[in-house]
Formats: C-alpha cells, sequence, structure tokens
C-alpha cells in the first residue's frame, strides 16, 4: 500500500478545480491579473497530483488500490413477479484508474495547465471565462476517473457545456455559428451515447448481492460490472436456483451485441472525428480561442477515442474484429483525407483542423489491427497529437495576436523577426510529420506496424499518408517561417519568456515521449495486455 | 581489447553536445560557436580513428550492444550499435569530411550572423549521420535515417529568406520521403517475416545467408526493393534524383559535406549494410545494377550541359552514386565502398574547392568566371587533382576505385560495362570542361566581379591541401594486383579482380575524355563559342540535357498538379456533399429545438424537471424490460 493508496486521490484530483473555481468566483470580476494566476495555480493542483499518481503507478499491478467507490442513490423497482429478491436501480460515485484513462489523465492536466498559462488572450470577462474553464477541466477529469457509466455521462455533458460557453463567447468572428455547430453535432453524439448506456446498464449493468431478506438484483452502470458481464455472460448460470429463478438474469442476443457497438461507435466517432462526421470540429478550430482549441484539439478529441476504446473494443472485443476491416479502412480514409485536405487550405487553422482528423486516422488504424502493438500505437498517438497539437495552437494563438492573421498568403518570412517562434513551429511541424526522436513517429510507427500484421494493403496505403503529411506540414510550416520576411512584419517582437514557457513545456514532453516511449508504453501495457488475453480467451472458448 | 569499439557509442554523443551547447548559447558566440563545433567533430574523428586502427588488427571481433527501447508484451524494439569493419570505415570518412568541413566554413562562413546556428546544423548532422552509420538494428538506423534527412533540409534552406532555398528544402524533404515509406515498409515487413521479429543487422545476415530461411523468393525480393526505393532516395539515384541538385542551394560546405561526401552515401551504405536481402534475390541485385548504371550515364550527360559550376558537381555525384549501386547489383560489395570511400576524398575536395572560388568570384556560373587559375593558385591545383581523380586518370584514387568496377562489370556483363565506360568518359569530358571554364583563359563578362577575386584564406586551403592528398593517395588500399581493401571490408570473401582489358579501356576512356574536352572547349577557350558549336550541331540534345530531360517538369505536371486536382475534386465533395449532409441535419435538429423551444425558459425548475424526467425513463425501461422478460 503506497501512501496515496491511503488517501482519495483520485478525489482530490477531480475536485481541485473546484477549489479555484471557488476563489475565482470570490474575487472581484476586474482584477484580471489575480483571477488569471488563481487560474494558472488552480490547474497545477491536479498536475502535480497526477504526476505523483502516475509515479505511485505500479505497472506490474495495475490501478488496483486506487478505486474510490461510495453509493450515491439508489432507488428501488417495483416488483410484482417475485417477493423473494429485491430489484434495485442504483448510481454511484466510482472512480478509478488503469494503464489506458492514467496516461490521458495526465495528459489533461498538462495541457490545461499550459492552455491556463496561455489564456493571457482573453480580453472581456475573466471571471466567466476562467471559471467555465475551471469546470471544463473537471468535466475532462472526470470523464477519465470515472468508473461509472451515468458519473462518465455527466461529466461528458459537462464538458460540452463549458466548452460551448468558452467558444460562444469568447471565440473569433463566427463564434456563435461554431458554438451551435459544436453543440447540435455533440449533441447528437451525447443522445446515442446515452441510449446505448441505458441499454448496457439494463443488461450487462446486472448484478445479484446477499442481501437480509433474500438477494438483491442490482443495476447499475458499473465498469467493473459490465466489463465482468460482458466478458463471461455465464457466471450467474453458477449460481443457486433461488438467487436466479432458475434462468440465467443476463441475456444479451447476438443483435443486441452489434447494435450497442454501432450505437458506441457512431456516438464517439462524431466525437472523435471519423470520416463524414467531422465537419463540425473545422468551425470549431477556426472559431474558438486559441487556449480552448488548445483543449479542445489536445483533450476533447482524444474523449472520442477513449470511449471507443474502453467500451467499444473493450466490451465487444467480437463486434470490434469482426469490424476490425470497416475500421482501417475508416482509419486510412481518415488519414489520406484529412491529409489531402490540409494540403489544400489556405487557413493555417484549417491545415490543423484537417491535419486533427488525419492523425486521428492513425489512432483507429491502431485500434482496427487487434494486437498490442497496435492498440499500445493508438493509445501512444492519443497522448502524442495531444501534446503536439496544444503546442501548434498555442504558436496559433501568439502568431495571430501580432500578425492578426492565419491566413497563408499573408504570412511568410517571420523566422527573421521571430526567430524562437519559428523554429519552435518548425519542431512541431516534425513532430506532427511523424520525425523520429519526437512523439508522433512512436504512435505512427507502432500504429502501423500493428495493422501490417494482418492487413497489408492497408497499411501501404496508410504508409502514402507519411508522405502527404510531410507535404501539408512543410507547406503550411514553412510557407509561415520560410521566404522573405513581409514589410508588415518587421517589426514583430518574438515570443516573451511568459509566452516560451508553455511552449518549451510541451516541447519537453513531446522530446521526452519521443526519446523514452517506454515511459507510456509500459503504463499501458497492463490494460492491453488484459484485453489481448480476454479476447484470445474468448475466442478460443467460443 | 576492442576498448574503443566498447565505447565508440561516445562518438555520436559527441557532436551531439557541441550541438546541445550551442543551441543553449544561442547566436551571440560567433568565435565560440566555431571552436564548439570544430572541437565536437575533432574529438569524434580521433575516437573513429582509434575504433579503424584497432579494426586493422588481425581477425577483430564484431561488437555490438544496446538497449530495450519499447517492449510490448513478447516483442521488443530495441536500440543499439554495433562496431564492424564496414561501420568502422564509415566513422572515419563521416568524422574526417566532417571536422574538415568544420574548418574550412570557419573561412566561408565568417560573415553570415547566423553562423552560430550553422554550426549547431552542422554538429546535428554529424551526431545522425554517426548514429545511422553505428545502429545495430534497422530500426534504430531509420530513426537516425530520418534524422539525417532532417538536418540536410535545414541545412539546404539554411538561406531561408531566400525563396529559392525554400523551395529546395522542401523538395529534398519530400522526395526523399518518399524512398523513407519505402524504407519503412521494408521495416514492417521484416518485423513480421523474420524470426523473433529480430531487426538486427546480424540476425539479417545470419538469416539471409541461408537463403532466407522461411521468407520465401517473392517477398525477399519485395523487402528488397523497398529497402532500395529507401536507398534510391537517399543516394538521389533515378527516378528520384531530382532534389539532389537543386540542394545545392545550400552554402557550399554543406554540398560537400552532405551532398556529395557523407549523406547520399547513407543510400549505398544501406544497401551494403543489408546486402544479404539483396544477394538472396536474383531480380532485386539486376534492379539496382540497372538503376545505377542508367543514373550514372544519365546525369553524367546532364553535367555536360550545365552551367552552374556547383549544379555540375551535383549531377557528378548522382552519376557516381549510380557507379556504386552498379557495383552493389553486380554482387561487389567492395567495389561500391571502396569507390564510396575514394569518392567521399575528391568529391568533399572538388566542392570545397568550388566553395573557394565562389567566395572569391562571387558568382556561380561557369560562363562568367576564367583565368582564376593564376589569382588562385592552390584552389585551382587541388581542384584540378580532384578533377581528374574524378575523371579516373592513374595513379589517383578515383581510378583505383572505378577500375574494379569496370573490372566486375566486364566480368558479369557486357551491356553495363559499356554504359559504364560511356558515363567514364563523359566524366572526363564534363570535368575537363569545367576546369578550363573557370580556371584558364582571360577573365570574361562581369570581370569587375571576378576581377577581385584572390586566393582564400588557409583556413579554408589547408583542408583543400589534405583532401588533395587523401584524393592522391586514398586509392593504394585496392589495386588490381593487391586486394587488401577487399579482403579487410568482406572477411576474406573478396578478391581482387585484376583484368588488364579495363584497366586499358578505362584509362584510355578516362584520357580521352580530358583530350575531348581539351579539343572542344580548350582551344578556344571561350565558353560561349564552343557551346555554340555543340548546340549548333545537336540543338536538340543539348537543350535536353540543359533541360534535365524534362523531368522536373513531368513531375509537377503529374504529381503536383494531380495532387493539387485530387485536392480539389475532395475539397468540394467535402463542402458540398458531407457538408450539404452536415446541413440538412441541423435544420432537422433546428426544427427538433423549436419544437422543444417551449421548455427553454431559462428556468431552472424547469431544466431539473427534465432532467428528472430522463432519470424516470431510464428507469421505467428498466422495470419495462424486467416486466417483458
Amino acid at each position: 500500500m503506497s501512501f496515496l493508496q491511503d488517501i482519495p486521490i483520485l478525489t482530490f484530483i477531480l475536485l481541485s478545480p473546484l477549489l479555484g473555481l471557488a476563489v475565482i468566483l470570490l474575487l472581484p470580476g476586474q482584477r484580471a491579473a489575480w483571477i488569471k494566476r488563481t487560474a494558472i495555480l488552480a490547474t497545477l493542483i491536479p498536475l502535480a497530483l497526477s504526476f505523483w499518481l502516475y509515479a505511485d503507478y505500479d505497472r506490474a499491478k495495475g490501478g488496483e488500490g486506487y478505486d474510490e467507490a461510495a453509493e450515491w442513490l439508489t432507488i428501488p423497482i417495483n416488483n410484482d413477479t417475485n417477493d423473494t429478491v429485491e430489484m434495485l436501480f442504483s448510481f454511484q460515485y466510482a472512480l478509478g484508474v488503469d494503464g489506458l484513462s492514467l496516461p490521458l489523465l495526465l495528459l489533461t492536466s498538462i495541457v490545461t495547465a499550459m492552455a491556463a498559462w496561455a489564456a493571457w488572450h482573453v480580453k472581456k470577462r475573466w471571471k466567466a471565462f476562467f471559471g467555465w474553464f475551471m469546470l471544463l477541466e473537471l468535466g475532462m477529469l472526470g470523464v477519465f476517473l470515472a468508473r461509472d457509466l451515468f458519473l462518465f455521462f455527466i461529466f461528458f455533458e459537462i464538458t460540452l457545456v463549458a466548452t460551448y460557453f468558452l467558444i460562444g463567447v469568447w471565440g473569433y468572428y463566427n463564434r456563435e455559428r461554431a458554438a451551435n455547430r459544436f453543440l447540435i453535432y455533440n449533441g447528437i453524439g451525447s443522445a446515442i451515447m446515452l441510449v446505448a448506456f441505458v441499454l448496457l446498464v439494463n443488461t450487462a449493468g446486472f448484478r445479484i448481492e446477499e442481501a437480509a431478506g433474500g438477494h438483491q438484483y442490482i443495476y447499475s452502470g458499473s465498469y467493473a460490472d459490465i466489463g465482468a458481464n460482458m466478458a463471461n455472460p455465464q457466471a450467474f448460470v453458477h449460481l443457486p436456483p433461488e438467487a436466479t429463478g432458475g434462468v440465467n438474469p443476463f441475456q444479451m442476443s447476438e443483435g443486441m451485441h452489434w447494435t450497442l457497438f454501432i450505437l458506441l461507435l457512431v456516438a464517439f466517432g462524431i466525437k472523435l472525428p471519423v470520416f463524414p462526421f467531422h465537419t463540425w470540429m473545422l468551425k470549431v478550430h477556426q472559431e474558438a480561442p486559441p487556449s480552448v482549441v488548445m483543449i479542445h484539439s489536445g483533450i476533447l478529441l482524444k474523449m472520442g477515442a477513449y470511449g471507443l476504446i474502453r467500451f467499444g473494443l473493450f466490451l465487444f472485443p467480437e463486434q470490434a474484429r469482426e469490424g476490425a476491416t470497416m475500421l482501417a479502412v475508416l482509419g486510412v480514409v481518415n488519414l489520406l483525407y484529412g491529409a489531402i485536405l490540409a494540403f489544400r487550405q489556405t487557413e493555417f487553422k484549417l491545415v490543423l483542423a484537417y491535419s486533427s482528423i488525419s492523425h486521428m486516422g492513425i489512432v483507429l488504424i491502431g485500434l482496427a489491427s487487434f494486437n498490442e502493438i497496435g492498440l499500445q500505437g493508438a493509445v501512444f498517438q492519443l497522448v502524442s497529437h495531444g501534446l503536439i497539437s496544444a503546442l501548434l495552437f498555442l504558436i496559433v494563438g501568439s502568431l495571430y495576436e501580432r500578425t492578426g492573421t492565419t491566413e497563408l498568403p499573408r504570412l511568410g518570412g517571420l523566422a527573421r523577426s521571430m526567430p524562437f517562434m519559428s523554429g519552435v513551429l518548425l519542431v512541431a511541424g516534425m513532430a506532427s510529420l511523424g520525425l523520429p526522436g519526437l512523439s508522433g513517429f512512436v504512435g505512427e510507427f507502432l500504429s502501423l506496424l500493428g495493422l501490417f500484421e494482418t492487413k497489408r494493403w492497408l497499411t501501404a496505403a496508410a504508409a502514402l499518408g507519411i508522405v502527404l503529411t510531410a507535404v501539408y506540414v512543410l507547406r503550411s510550416v514553412l510557407g509561415i517561417t520560410f521566404g522573405p520576411q513581409r514589410e508588415e512584419h518587421t517589426a514583430l517582437r518574438d515570443a516573451r519568456f511568459v509566452e516560451a514557457l508553455p511552449m518549451i513545456v510541451l516541447l519537453a514532453f513531446i522530446l521526452l515521449l519521443g526519446c523514452f516511449p517506454s515511459a507510456l508504453t509500459d503504463t499501458v501495457q497492463m490494460s492491453v495486455g488484459g484485453w489481448m488475453e480476454q479476447l484470445l480467451s474468448s475466442r478460443s472458448g467460443g | 581489447m576492442d576498448m574503443f569499439a566498447k565505447i565508440a557509442w561516445v562518438i555520436p554523443l559527441l557532436p551531439l553536445a557541441s550541438f546541445l551547447i550551442l543551441t543553449a548559447l544561442g547566436r551571440s558566440y560567433r568565435t565560440a560557436g566555431v571552436w564548439i563545433g570544430s572541437i565536437g567533430s575533432l574529438g569524434a574523428f580521433v575516437m573513429s580513428l582509434l575504433v579503424l586502427l584497432e579494426r586493422l588488427k588481425p581477425n577483430p571481433v564484431d561488437y555490438s550492444n544496446g538497449f530495450d527501447w519499447i517492449t510490448i508484451g513478447d516483442y521488443t524494439l530495441t536500440i543499439g550499435y554495433e562496431v564492424t569493419n564496414l561501420t568502422s570505415l564509415m566513422l572515419v570518412i563521416v568524422t574526417l569530411v566532417g571536422f574538415l568541413v568544420n574548418v574550412y566554413s570557419a573561412g566561408y562562413m565568417k560573415e553570415d550572423e547566423r553562423i552560430t546556428v550553422f554550426y549547431g546544423y552542422v554538429s546535428l548532422f554529424t551526431f545522425s549521420m554517426l548514429g545511422l552509420v553505428l545502429s545495430d538494428n534497422l530500426l534504430s538506423f531509420y530513426l537516425f535515417w530520418e534524422l539525417v534527412g532532417v538536418c540536410s533540409f535545414l541545412l539546404i534552406g539554411f538561406w531561408y529568406a531566400r525563396p529559392a532555398a525554400k523551395a529546395a528544402a522542401k523538395k529534398a524533404f519530400i522526395v526523399t520521403r518518399i524512398g523513407d515509406a519505402g524504407l519503412f515498409l521494408a521495416i514492417l515487413l521484416l518485423f513480421w517475416y523474420m524470426p523473433e521479429h529480430a531487426l538486427g543487422f546480424t540476425m539479417i545476415e545470419s538469416v539471409f545467408d541461408n537463403q532466407g530461411g522461411t521468407i520465401t523468393e517473392g517477398i525477399t525480393t519485395l523487402i528488397a526493393l523497398l529497402i532500395f526505393l529507401g536507398a534510391v532516395g537517399k543516394s538521389g539515384q533515378f527516378p528520384l534524383h531530382v532534389w539532389l541538385p537543386d540542394a545545392m542551394e545550400g552554402p557550399t560546405p554543406i554540398s560537400a559535406l552532405i551532398h556529395a561526401a557523407t549523406m547520399v552515401a547513407a543510400g549505398v551504405f544501406l544497401v551494403a549494410r543489408t546486402f544479404d536481402i539483396f544477394e538472396a534475390s536474383e531480380a532485386a541485385m539486376q534492379t539496382v545494377a540497372y538503376v545505377g548504371a542508367f543514373t550514372a550515364i544519365f546525369a553524367a550527360t546532364i553535367a555536360l550541359a550545365q552551367n552552374d559550376l556547383k549544379r555540375v558537381l551535383a549531377y557528378s555525384t548522382v552519376s557516381q552514386l549510380g557507379y556504386m549501386m552498379l557495383a552493389l547489383g553486380l554482387g561487389s560489395l567492395a567495389g561500391g565502398i571502396f569507390h564510396l570511400f575514394t569518392h567521399a576524398f575528391f568529391k568533399a575536395l572538388l566542392f570545397l574547392a568550388a566553395g573557394s572560388v565562389i567566395h572569391a568570384a562571387h558568382t556561380q556560373d561557369v560562363r562568367e568566371m576564367g583565368g582564376l587559375g593564376s589569382r588562385m593558385k592552390t584552389t585551382a591545383w587541388t581542384f584540378a587533382i580532384g578533377a581528374l581523380a574524378l575523371s579516373g586518370i592513374p595513379p589517383l584514387s578515383g581510378f583505383w576505385s572505378k577500375d574494379l568496377i569496370l573490372a566486375v562489370a566486364l566480368e558479369e556483363n557486357l551491356l553495363l560495362f559499356a554504359v559504364a565506360l560511356a558515363a567514364a568518359f563523359c566524366t572526363a569530358l564534363y570535368m575537363t570542361r569545367l576546369f578550363v571554364l573557370v580556371f584558364l583563359g582571360k577573365p570574361k563578362q562581369a570581370e569587375e566581379r571576378t576581377a577581385g577575386a584572390k586566393e582564400s584564406p588557409a583556413v579554408m586551403t589547408i583542408p583543400l591541401i589534405v583532401l588533395a592528398a587523401l584524393a592522391v593517395a586514398a586509392g593504394f588500399v585496392e589495386t588490381p594486383w593487391n586486394g587488401w581493401f577487399g579482403h579487410w571490408l568482406t572477411d576474406g570473401a573478396g578478391e581482387a579482380h585484376g583484368s588488364a582489358i579495363a584497366i586499358v579501356c578505362s584509362v584510355a576512356v578516362g584520357v580521352l575524355g580530358v583530350l575531348a574536352g581539351w579539343a572542344i572547349w580548350g582551344r578556344e577557350r571561350g565558353a560561349g563559342e564552343a557551346a555554340a558549336t555543340l548546340a549548333g550541331r545537336a540543338p536538340g540534345l543539348v537543350r535536353l540535357a540543359e533541360r534535365k530531360y524534362y523531368i522536373d517538369e513531368a513531375y509537377e505536371a503529374v504529381f503536383v498538379r494531380g495532387l493539387r486536382g485530387i485536392g480539389a475534386v475532395l475539397e468540394a465533395f467535402d463542402r458540398y456533399v458531407v457538408g450539404g449532409a452536415v446541413k440538412l441535419a441541423g435544420l432537422a435538429a433546428n426544427a427538433a429545438g423549436r419544437l422543444a423551444l417551449r421548455l427553454q425558459n431559462g428556468q431552472v425548475q424547469t431544466y431539473s424537471l427534465a432532467a428528472v424526467l430522463g432519470i424516470i425513463v431510464i428507469v421505467l425501461a428498466v422495470i419495462g424490460r424486467r416486466m417483458l422478460s
């Protein structure tokens, strides 16, 4: 038992943004500097705690020992058929971490802290901005910490609402349209997710407990129950007849399996986003304020992939395996489609938006490979892209502040007046195109390596993406930094220290992961390996 | 024993340290930059030399070591280094040329305000190249291979404000990336086909030595060809040669270091390092040989018609790399590497001498030069030595290595022998042309610019003299009578290819080429007239060579325009088809929203009512299901 397992560390991490929120609400609204400092300090708490947790986490044992659970609310269900059994509907507050969520938790706290630091561009209503900002962090941390479907759903919706206001109020010119489109699309995704969750709770969320007067039938959204039932649907058969009434209470038809899998795929596919559900996020990238895009592109998109893995792949491995070819095709389409369209854009923010689509294609490719290497690659790509896109949008914010534009034809030659920022932009671009030594390469390499085991031709097509990515990255990055200096840009100043600091921090993580990927892969390994074992046993068993 | 091999991992770290220090210092420490960069590369050179000397003892044992980079379940990816005869030789070539270029640049780049950045990039490049050379498996090889590509990109685009430099840097990166994608796929194939997923060179050697073990011939050929695609990109072979001549936009010392002596040799080195895979596939060997031979003659004819001093040398590099590939494709590992070895010295020499000329004359156009020999004696003499070595005139180093390749070709394939001879003739011809136009005759046009030309400072000429000495002497390690080099390199497998016919032919075409060049350009002492006569006789041909056979234009038309076209189609699709569907969904959502508008009155009570209703729906669903079942 480590010290962290004695204290409710996950709750501390989850609720720490609320501390910041409370202080911010108490501060007078005009004290911008104070509000901002509070916000930065508040993001440092979950950052420090999650680092501590990451270091404390035992890679051989996984996340056991950190779990926190409490009954939140139980609703008795009317039951006419069986008097000896009490039926309950249970909502619980359950938190936990494993090799899949821990890296994303750390990513969230890093990117959020850097985004708070970079939020000096906010020029109005600081109190409200940072209030929503804190709430957004709470939601994101909760999504990765939750161990109950309804808890997950609530945190997921918190992020939607917070993001909606952050885009709609503090965004650029067309902010309201972007915010609305964001809400409509994500609302549809949430609705589908909710349907899937309700169905899941109704079927796999079932467990039997011994109680004073007989047995309790409990329905809940607990990951543990759902996971156990999905992995071993025959568990109840071995219980004594008086507990189950002689029939297996958990049955899920083949059709229901597929329905749920497809619902989850669509719900989280919109978030990821998977072609053709991607158009909503273009406007968001273009109109949202820089620090919010850092979070949006860096973390919020990853929630889609997280849900896809956690619920789609882990609960429905058989369906996912049968649908693997479709996933791989979608991944390759995302990769190439995003890359070619990124090549066409004349607005740098849209280049990055399509680039995100392209890079999420690599995540899909990793997932579709159905082996440990590919899944590791997908998770690596999530973390890596989170850091890289946060860094890129950080630079975009600073650039826009100086030049007033992100239109490529109006930019050029900035390396002369801003050597530091141009250098960072170039390195970020290199990370994005998968230069070894930087994090982007590892995710890309592992994903393609994984897919290659079974799908040679699709991997070969994906390798085309290696070239296309280089084409669009160099086109846009060199378009901004290389070439003759423009007259209107001669007086521009390079990054100040406060601006440079988050860039250096993000760059350091990108380098660290690129050079020592095992710092991440070893943490993920437990979860991925366990899933593989389950998949193999279910294959051999049935 | 083998003490230096064991600490060989330190060698790349020295220039890496230089790079890190230079980056941390920033650009204000100009002199310090020169010193830090030079000391790092000197240290690496001294250590490499010690490693090589150790390898010269009888029966050296290969040494390798490494660490696990990523472990996933039962799969392990490692990064490690290995010292063999081939790698120790490459270490010395890279560090020696690297060190001399460092010294030379102290003079050449003196006036540049970003000289510290320049030294930083050169140090990073040296680190990457040394890492590549030392790698013990294909994955770590690939990591450094890509880093080398980026350094090349950075240095080609060093003068980033020039549009031409920007375009050239971009082109170099993207064109070589096409080859990299091939190498990438080859690694994936090897990973899944090799026993125990091993990617180590030693393992590859033992598996493919044994006819590929369980790997079928088709797959072997595929792997070899994909690896070769990577080599074609990096070593500027046809059809991916287009980036190399444009790379001359970088500072001239870089052209010497990267685009002549070391990085472009990485492709040849890659084929040599995975030679057993190629040997296991006849088709792959044939491909390598024919691509090499075609590139040799193809680039040589282009070099004849170019007027930019550095471009002539660049096409000459492409052509000579073709020779190396030809040798490898014909099964002569020693021949390919021997030519790589001699070529590194005389081509670095030629580029640095050209840099000295450009530094003095402030132009790269040979038509504007002339008569510089009398004013730049050291440069002229050393350039002459380099040119004669490249032309294959005995007893200079280029003669011996080219002769070895010709002798092998004569044994194996008469057609390729003829092509190689023709390319050798062209080589002597264009080098003579270059020397005559630059150094002989009277100063021509643009007199006011070249008039002030005088010899470069000692810091630039001393590296020239050192390289000239090597260009003269380096060939004696392998002669038709004494196959010591091949024997050492291939562990006794190689043997001397003494062939009187090859020697006679080789000397004859070399001398004929020089004489013909003298006859055309030397007598008239005027480029314009000579070009005019040539163009008058065969205007179409000259124009074709001058325009580089319109390959760039063809690529532009097919690939660049093609990609733009596909992009335009997809963009329209994204906007109208996908976007249109979104609009429809938006309209539907709006309609639904209007229905729900009455609920949205902004009162918290209503919202909580909705939430409670939602929960009730869930609970009802649960109950309903129970009742149904």
